[in-house]
């Protein structure tokens, strides 16, 4: 199964479930805002998104993922808007059968997702001001 | 003639101060050429960043003829996660 949702405002964690019996592995990721950019202090990202194709790309780009990969559910939810260092904008829960292919599909997911999910960062610098990210990682 | 809308994001907004802009076009404009007035528009701010281009919210190749009505994204390097 695939849940796929983006926010604008904090993340609910998907809560741990103890019904997968069939899954051994339950793989869970927190992207955080770190509170350096490229050597500067940053007090906050604000993550824009394109609305409509962020949200068909991500959909896509998980189903791709549990038919790549031998893994039973994804579940993901993407942040947008301004999120303050610290906080959570990225949350993916995986459950697999075996620890292997679930790490390995947490891992490409993630990556794919940052290279064709039309969202992007603007960092917010401890003057207030406001610039394009030059984060790509 | 054609009329397309351009939304802009990230770099592309930042360049060129807005977040859409709407052009009137000749029939069998392509996305290659729209690519050049828009980085024209953006007065070098655009220089070395690659932009991949989409239509109605479908990535698509790089020249892509556009029709009456598109909605095209010059979409800069995607920064999720």
């Amino acid at each position: 199964m695939v849940k796929v949702e983006i926010v604008n405002g904090p993340i609910d964690f998907f809560p741990p479930n103890n019904n997968h019996r069939q899954d051994g592995a339950e793989l869970t990721f927190n992207g955080r805002v770190r509170s350096t950019e490229h050597g500067k202090n940053i007090t906050a990202l604000e993550y824009e998104k394109y609305e409509g194709m962020a949200e068909l790309e991500l959909t896509q780009l998980a189903e791709e993922t549990v038919g790549k990969f031998p893994i039973n559910d994804l579940f993901c939810r993407h942040r947008v808007g301004k999120v303050n260092v610290g906080e959570t904008s990225l949350h993916v829960v995986i459950f697999s059968k075996h620890r292997e292919e679930g790490i390995d599909s947490l891992s490409w997911f993630i990556s794919e997702l940052k290279k064709r999910v039309p969202i992007w960062k603007w960092a917010i610098l401890e003057d207030g001001s406001r610039v394009p990210s030059e984060c790509v990682h | 003639m054609i009329n397309v809308i351009v939304k802009c994001f990230s770099q592309v907004k930042y360049a060129l101060g807005t977040h859409e802009l709407a052009f009137e076009l000749e029939i069998g404009t392509t996305t290659m050429g729209l690519n050049k007035l828009i980085r024209e528009k953006a007065e070098g701010k655009l220089d070395g960043v690659s932009l991949r281009v989409a239509v109605n919210q479908k990535y698509v190749p790089e020249e892509t003829v556009l029709y009456d009505g598109d909605e095209v994204a010059f979409i800069p390097p995607v920064q999720g996660g």
